[in-house]
């Protein structure tokens, strides 16, 4: 008879397995889904960028389109990871059954809710590497700024991701998507200095987008790039990301496992 | 002495203030098969969903193979099989990597989860299916396909939770033998059904589930001779000499069930049925052989929701 070795998996592998269903998935369309994420920060960054850009003399002292572009790098971070963690991730846990499936095996709801958040934060980084290549050959200075930007832009997606799954959490179809996407996270992407400066804001306003994180995120992410320097709230600011991406990611997980085991 | 390889005690599930699993206790033995058997709604699916972790248990205590849910459910979870009624399979991946990824969450190493994924393809038959997309399947082949991710980790129970719902006459026959061929290598199989016929034919014990409560449990023919008898003669009248005939036998102690417009008259052991026949006289007559749906409608009073009698 033959004898068969059960290991559990530990709780990296459990993760990295989740991570891994939705990379061979997205492998499937990888060359459509590039197109797109690459198509769309083009089309920004020649609109917003360069077509308004072209009536603004300078702001903060730089060309619109490099003042835009940090800013574009932080709203496709949070739409990328955010719409991959609601609407694919909603049909997973209602239709398709595929949390109920994997709780199946010995894996567990916080290994599925971190594997799904860790691969929406994915799929946010990869778009934000398309921005970053559309934008370098357009011309904008790419410096060592980047890497720390690119590290507030992982947290940002993370944040972002997390969001998604409490979203799908609440929600009892895909037209409960639409309001936090229509209330939160489109006011959000006008109103967290990235088209114009936060100075612009009315001040009640400006204090209220404090609480945004993409605000933060705006913030870190301009002064990186455009070699700025950092300041003692900087600090402050990624606390604030770094918190924000916790308390979302553990409120996911707690959420989402009610969701798969009733 | 057989082992115990389930045992259940005083199980409840609740949803607020709403009951759903009152109290169920039964154990099950190593190699067996065993059913729970009901209409849909008794509490059966959640009872299931219990045994697999997939529902938290409110109160009482599951053991699967010794070891307690409530403490380590995932060492349980890599022992056993589970086919959900639902199936759960990836719409986005093929036959193939369905059960690749699967075993990838089971954690079994890859290289050993190609051996076994060729295994499971051949007992499933789903061999040249092996490429083509999940959404491509016929219903019949979508329960085998969950049936052979069921398999991936030699589990030592299958639990398949009502195995045969909405698959065609050909396609439920397939599961039969299926499930005899696991019963004759040793694994257990514990099911959830709502067709008498089979937990019947299959299993060695049921448990016959109402309204989250368990109304008798044993194997099919005891329940059968226990609480029915030898033979039911069916006689087609309508209500109100239903009533009459019904107070004829209170008074003599013969055993019977009215559905319908219809009068159930149960033999036991030793009695004759010349003279009820007699007594029927120019009424249709059925005589047939008692079977679980007798035990059922006797026992919950109604009659199985989703079976014709």
């Amino acid at each position: 008879m033959n004898i068969h070795v059960h290991k559990i998996p530990s709780v990296a592998a459990g993760i990295r397995h989740v991570w891994n269903r939705n990379f061979l998935a997205f492998k499937k369309s990888w060359l459509v889904s590039a197109f797109w994420i690459l198509l769309e920060p083009t089309f920004f960054l020649l609109a917003i960028g360069y077509g308004l850009g072209s009536f603004v003399p300078t702001i903060q002292g730089l060309s619109y389109a490099d003042f835009f572009y940090p800013a574009l790098l932080c709203t496709t971070s949070m739409m990328v990871s955010f719409f991959e963690c609601s609407y694919a991730n909603f049909a997973k846990l209602n239709y398709q059954k595929t949390y109920s499936t994997m709780i199946l095996s010995p894996l567990r709801p916080q290994e599925i809710v971190l594997g799904e958040i860790f691969w929406g934060a994915t799929k946010g980084f990869f778009s934000v590497l398309g921005v970053t290549v559309v934008a370098t050959i357009a011309g904008h200075d790419l410096n060592s700024g980047i890497f720390g930007a690119w590290l507030i832009l992982l947290i940002n997606s993370v944040v972002f991701s997390a969001l998604g799954m409490i979203i799908i959490s609440l929600v009892r179809n895909y037209d409960g998507i639409v309001y936090p996407t229509s209330g939160f996270i489109i006011p959000m992407s006008l109103f967290s200095g990235t088209y114009y400066p936060l100075e612009q804001l009315p001040e009640l306003l400006r204090y209220l987008s404090y609480l945004f994180p993409l605000t933060h995120s705006v913030a870190l992410v301009r002064t990186l790039v455009t070699g700025g320097s950092l300041e003692w709230y900087h600090g402050l600011q990624v606390l604030f990301l770094l918190s924000l991406a916790v308390l979302l990611t553990l409120t996911a997980i707690q959420r989402i496992q009610k969701k798969i085991i009733q | 002495m057989s082992q115990v390889v389930l045992e259940a005690k005083s199980v409840v599930k609740k949803y607020g203030d709403q009951t759903v699993v009152s109290g169920v206790s039964f154990s099950v033995n190593k190699g067996e098969c065993f059913a729970l058997l009901g209409p849909n709604g008794a509490g059966k699916s959640t009872t299931m969903k219990m045994l697999y972790g997939s529902v938290q248990i409110t109160s009482g205590e599951l053991y699967m193979l010794g070891i307690s849910l409530k403490k380590n459910i995932r060492d349980v979870k890599a022992r056993i099989g589970v086919v959900p009624q639902e199936d759960g399979l990836d719409p986005e991946f093929t036959v193939y990597e369905n059960l690749e990824i699967f075993s990838a969450f089971q954690g079994i190493d890859s290289q050993v989860a190609k051996v076994r994924i060729e295994e499971v393809l051949k007992i499933a038959q789903l061999e040249e299916m092996a490429h083509r997309s999940v959404e491509s399947l016929s219903g019949g082949m979508k329960r085998r396909l969950a049936i052979a991710r069921g398999l991936l980790n030699h589990p030592e129970i299958l639990i398949l939770d009502e195995p045969t719902v909405g698959l065609d006459p050909q396609a439920r026959l397939w599961i039969w033998s299926f499930i005899q061929q696991l019963l004759s290598e040793g694994v257990t199989v514990i099911m959830s059904t709502h067709y008498m016929e089979e937990a019947q034919k299959l299993c060695n014990r049921v448990a016959i589930m109402d309204k989250g409560k368990i109304l008798a449990m044993g194997t099919p023919s005891s329940l059968v001779k226990e609480l029915i008898g030898k033979e039911v003669i069916e006689v087609e009248m309508n209500p109100k000499e239903i009533i009459y005939f019904v107070n004829r036998m209170n008074s003599e102690g013969i055993s019977y069930q009215t559905a319908r417009n219809q009068l159930n008259v149960h033999l036991k052991e030793g009695q004759t049925n010349e003279q009820l026949i007699q007594r029927f006289h120019g009424y249709q007559l059925t005589i047939r052989q008692p079977n679980l749906s007798d035990v059922f409608l006797k026992l919950s009073g109604h009659d199985l929701r989703d079976e014709p009698l």
